[in-house]
């Protein structure tokens, strides 16, 4: 599996260290206001930069949208079958609601992916960059080591229930 | 503050506050620095290179964050910030200072803001595509503007006047780096202009000459001895612009766009940003090429990694037994080993360069602060 | 107009001064069409059949048609898609060294484009090697320049 892995994961990581260049940016249509442009709908269009999509296969995908002020990074997690589908989204709800301790967490995510990151000019000004794209990578690796383990659990305790409850018809 | 462990181009580094500081400047004999802080401006006094610079006074006058700050030739200091309003602190005589608001008639955040080399009048850049040029009125006792809209597509990032008081450089989020005309009549005089390579008239607010780059513009400064305006963008390119509207354009060696530039001399430029430690540039024959890296981590840093082009993972950092299992492993799974510390003195991206001392046209020492609330000055 | 709550009322004003999209076009770039853009795409298919891959990488970075409209611009992809996809993985290296920069960053373009397509997506082992090898010679370099790059392909 590593083999087609690195590649994956080295190119999320040039993407990011060259989406997370960020400016502290104030609005251009509201005064007072700073916020980040990537979320804003109908925002000036010399705002946003170019879009990255980076993918291993059809369900395996990072989408990196930057901004001038914010990044939304859009990871898309492998599900091959119904149950691993479940288990992701599960597994992504529980850490969406408590996306207040992981800081650079949205809280849904983007349409078509399992789970959004929303990195703006103020993660980066209390953050040093090259953790900010470790972390990302890093998720990026234990959530599917995370799945398949939960996944060979359940499995287990299916076996189980299967084995108590039929053992009921066993003479 | 010891400094020992650092590169030895690092005389001096500062870490100040714990928030980013977006601009600083220091005032004509070098004695005091300002710095923004959040939604102030802090003022200290420099105690030598060893020594942690002392608080003289704060600036509070500002509710949204401080964008930018410069000192005039007369020690005035000018600051403006998110909050739309720019203030003119003149200094005391017990080491305070008073504000005088200055009516910059903007309706959006001020991002900019640089004084004339004359210390006369002084140019606000801001998200409402406006520039403003500011200066005194006597006979109301107040600071009024200016404003320079066409053709400004989007928010103004840097200003910077020339020598003459007259050509005002800007960039922005619209990839256009511009030269404009601040001639405020009364205040500046049509001589000074006679033989400009950049035209004949230059009245108010005209747009002298205009350079599509593409990519935001962070950084423009003039050489003014030279008639040259060297700008940074967002492509992590530095260009320099000369009146006959040529460009000559180089990519930075680690790829990260940079925030800022420096003139050192006529064929030398400074530049730093988002690799955190400054990259010299110099004029060779007909072409600007990179020359050195200053402060730079020697291995490792991922960003300096990459660019010495493809080296062998095993060739670096021989390490054996149950780590090199583990290095293994990470090279592996993550593409690249990045567990390294950064080392650099700064630690986040570089927003600004200032001169700190310089004999006969060339600079000898150079300021950089950051937004990892450092200032550092370098010896170049 | 039921929903009429959610019109942008500021895409009306006149002064406003939002940038759209078509805004942020470079200035002086050249129209192409189709039929002018052809014959490129017929000697890129022939060069790709006939195996010399590294003058079909090399045609289709070259000049590509920044300034023609979307259905143009996706016939070219697709022939580009094609030949990138064909090469082995063990010459991709060899290739990109040939590579001049701004030929670099061209294909920085489409492979960003080709994973974002289905047909890309299934073959998208081969665009991370060509990634992975591009990366290897020129850095971050090609990428920080594709994101203010408003030229799309």
């Amino acid at each position: 599996m590593s083999q087609s892995l690195r590649p994956y994961l080295t190119a999320v990581r040039y993407s990011l260290e060259a989406a997370l260049t960020l400016s502290n940016f104030s609005s251009l249509e509201v005064e007072r206001h700073n916020r980040p442009e990537v979320e804003v709908p109908n925002t000036s269009a010399e705002l946003l930069l170019q879009p990255m999509h980076i993918s291993r296969n059809e369900n395996e995908q990072v989408l990196i949208e930057p901004s001038v002020n914010s990044v939304r990074v859009s990871i898309k997690v492998k599900q091959a079958d119904e149950i691993e589908h479940i288990l992701v989204h599960k597994f992504t709800r529980f850490l969406e609601h408590s996306a207040e301790s992981f800081y650079v967490l949205r809280r849904t995510a983007m349409p078509g992916y399992s789970i959004s990151f929303l990195i703006t000019n103020k993660h980066t000004e209390s953050m040093k960059t090259g953790k900010l794209v470790d972390f990302i990578i890093e998720f990026m690796e234990e959530v599917d080591k995370e799945i398949s383990e939960i996944k060979l659990f359940l499995n287990a305790r299916a076996r189980f229930v299967a084995e108590a409850y039929l053992g009921e018809f066993v003479y | 503050m010891s400094v020992s462990h650092h590169d030895k181009s690092v005389v001096a580094a500062f870490k100040l506050v714990k928030a980013p500081i977006y601009s600083h400047c220091y005032s004509n004999d070098k004695s005091l620095l300002a710095i923004t802080c959040d939604t102030n401006c802090l003022v200290y006094r420099l105690q030598g290179p060893n020594s942690q610079p002392k608080l003289v006074a704060t600036l509070a006058d500002h509710d949204k964050t401080v964008t930018a700050v410069d000192i005039s030739v007369h020690g005035r200091i000018v600051t403006c910030s998110q909050d739309r309003n720019a203030y003119v602190w003149e200094p005391l005589s017990d080491g305070t200072y008073r504000a005088t608001l200055v009516l910059l008639r903007i309706n959006r955040a001020a991002t900019a803001v640089c004084w004339a080399p004359s210390g006369y009048k002084f140019a606000v850049g801001s998200s409402a595509r406006i520039i403003a040029v500011c200066y005194y009125e006597q006979e109301n006792n107040w600071w009024v503007s200016k404003h320079i809209r066409k053709p400004i597509k989007s928010t103004v990032n840097c200003l910077s006047w020339h020598e003459n008081g007259v050509l005002l450089a800007s960039g922005g989020t619209d990839g256009y780096m511009r030269v404009f005309s601040g001639f405020i009549k009364g205040l500046d005089s049509k001589d000074i202009m006679t033989g400009s390579p950049w035209g004949d008239k230059f009245p108010f607010g005209s747009l002298v000459k205009e350079w599509y780059q593409g990519s935001y513009i962070h950084d423009v400064e003039w050489r003014s001895n030279i008639e040259k305006v060297g700008y940074v963008s967002h492509d992590g390119c530095l260009s320099v612009a000369d009146s006959q509207g040529q460009v000559q354009t180089v990519d930075a060696p680690e790829g990260l766009p940079y925030r800022s530039l420096l003139w050192i001399n006529d064929h030398e430029i400074l530049c730093g940003g988002y690799s955190c430690h400054p990259v010299m540039f110099t004029e060779g024959t007909g072409a600007w090429k990179f020359s050195q890296s200053l402060d730079q981590v020697n291995k490792g840093a991922p960003a300096a990694s990459h660019f010495a082009g493809d080296n062998d993972e095993d060739d670096e950092n021989p390490t054996f037994g149950m780590s090199a299992l583990r290095k293994f492993k990470e090279l592996d799974l993550k593409g690249k080993v990045t567990a390294h510390e950064q080392e650099s003195a700064h630690e986040n991206a570089i927003v600004q360069l200032r001169t700190f001392a310089e004999s006969n046209g060339q600079v000898t020492q150079v300021s950089s602060c950051g937004l990892d609330g450092k200032i550092v000055i370098y010896s170049v | 107009m039921d929903n009429w709550r959610r019109i942008d009322i500021d895409a009306f004003d006149p002064e406003s001064g939002r940038l759209s999209a078509q805004d942020l076009i470079p200035p002086n770039e050249t129209v192409v069409t189709l039929q002018e853009l052809q014959p490129k795409i017929s000697q890129l298919r022939s060069l790709a059949s006939s195996g010399s891959m590294d003058s079909a990488v090399k045609l289709a970075t070259s000049d590509p048609p920044y300034g023609a409209d979307n259905s143009t611009k996706a016939t070219y992809f697709q022939a580009v898609l094609e030949a990138l996809t064909q090469v082995r993985q063990s010459d991709i290296a060899n290739i990109i060294q040939q590579l001049s920069s701004e030929q670099q960053d061209v294909l920085v373009k489409y492979l960003y484009k080709g994973m974002s397509v289905p047909e890309g997506q299934k073959q998208g082992g081969i665009l991370l090697a060509w990634f992975e090898k591009l990366t290897q010679k020129a850095g971050v370099n090609p990428i920080v320049r594709y994101l203010s790059d408003r030229r799309t392909i």
